[in-house]
């Protein structure tokens, strides 16, 4: 028998974009393809969603 | 002094606190340890009565001698990305890695002990009536006889998940959501169902706890919006300030969990009081402090810089 819970539970969509920026291993952190840290751009964090709470749901359940 | 930071390589969040920590020139190191072994390389000495270990990846060396805090972030598992990954391999790993770690005197946002039991979402409630906090009625049961009876008793009824949406392909959203009392209750004697009374709210509240600082958000919610975490509303997060009970009992809740570290989460209703839904100890800041500007990375770097011996009489972590 299915749990409860899970009849509530439905398909997240397609998978995550790629993310604009890499990590650079020198300076510890994610670099955007101009050279600027992507901390520096704080509208292209917020369109990419990977700071919100629902981000790391997948590994992270207490977000 | 460095800063160990326990997070994967793509945890933006994270970039901002080590770009706070850039700009102090405080010595930080940051490691995956899913890289472990492999791109990152372990060794701890324990001889002669003396304890010493090093920890190095990327170029980037740390010695425990020199380690100053810990923030546990966003950690893979460990020897997640090993050539041959197996549950053996990453509980040799996690051994050699936590072991070593907690060999050193540094002081942990937050301490993996303390972690583990903030996660349990029953144990929260119960020290959300602890703390002082509103705390809607709540049931978990897996007798589908009390769920009923829950359901008929406060009418309006949440159910959600305790651990998230279950892993695997598809991905699954398990959002918090409205059931009717003609829901089939039955399944409930499957696995655990987490029942709440709804809160009918006018807005969803964010409070970041970062040792004594406080930052809370507010976002107004639509008169039909049960999970403030899905679907835009249009409305911001805007900063609000803490009432001063409010502020008493995040303090007093974090005291007994031992944790550095929170963001709690609350439903403001019609009369302007805050219910206590849940704290999550490793929860998300970023969204907010993005869209309010409240200073919640340098807050969590200027905790992690401080100089200050942990208290080995208490649990570490605490503050």
């Amino acid at each position: 028998m299915r749990p409860f819970t899970l009849n509530y539970a439905f398909p997240r969509g397609a998978a995550q974009a790629v993310t604009p920026y890499h990590f650079d291993p020198a300076r510890q952190l994610n670099m955007l393809p101009d050279g600027r840290p992507a901390v520096s751009d704080p509208d292209l964090l917020l369109a990419a969603g990977t700071t919100t709470s629902t981000a790391g749901s997948a590994t992270h359940f207490d977000d | 002094m460095t800063v160990l930071i326990l997070t994967s390589e793509e945890d933006v969040t994270a970039d901002m606190v080590v770009n706070e920590l850039h700009a102090t020139g405080t010595p930080v190191l940051r490691l995956d340890p899913a890289d472990l072994p492999g791109k990152a390389v372990l060794s701890a000495d324990y001889a002669h009565g003396d304890f010493d270990g090093h920890l190095s990846v990327n170029g980037h060396v740390l010695s425990m001698g020199g380690l100053r805090s810990i923030w546990v972030r966003r950690p893979g598992e460990p020897a997640a990305h090993a050539p041959e990954p197996s549950p053996w391999l990453t509980a040799e790993t996690r051994q050699a890695l936590y072991g070593m770690l907690h060999s050193a005197a540094a002081r942990w946002m937050n301490h993996p002990r303390n972690a583990d039991q903030a996660r349990l979402k029953p144990w929260q409630l119960r020290l959300g009536h602890l703390s002082g906090f509103a705390v809607p009625p709540t049931v978990f049961t897996t007798a589908p006889r009390l769920a009923r009876a829950f359901v008929e008793q406060h009418k309006e009824v949440v159910v959600k998940s305790a651990s998230g949406p279950p892993p695997g392909e598809p991905p699954l959203a398990l959002p918090t959501t409205l059931i009717g009392p003609d829901a089939d209750f039955s399944a409930v004697a499957a696995g655990p169902a987490l029942l709440q009374r709804y809160v009918p709210k006018q807005a969803d509240i964010r409070l970041t706890c970062v040792g004594t600082r406080l930052f809370a958000a507010r976002k107004t919610a639509e008169p039909d919006q049960i999970d403030g975490r899905y679907g835009d509303t249009g409305h911001p997060w805007e900063p609000v300030p803490v009432p001063d009970r409010i502020g008493k009992s995040v303090h007093e809740y974090v005291t007994l969990a031992g944790l550095a570290y929170a963001a709690f989460d609350f439903a403001e209703d019609e009369d302007g009081i805050w219910w206590f839904l849940e704290c999550n100890q490793g929860g998300q800041f970023g969204f907010v402090e993005l869209e309010t500007g409240q200073p919640i990375a340098a807050a969590v770097a200027d905790w992690l810089a401080l100089q200050r011996r942990p208290d080995r009489r208490g649990p570490e972590g605490r503050h």
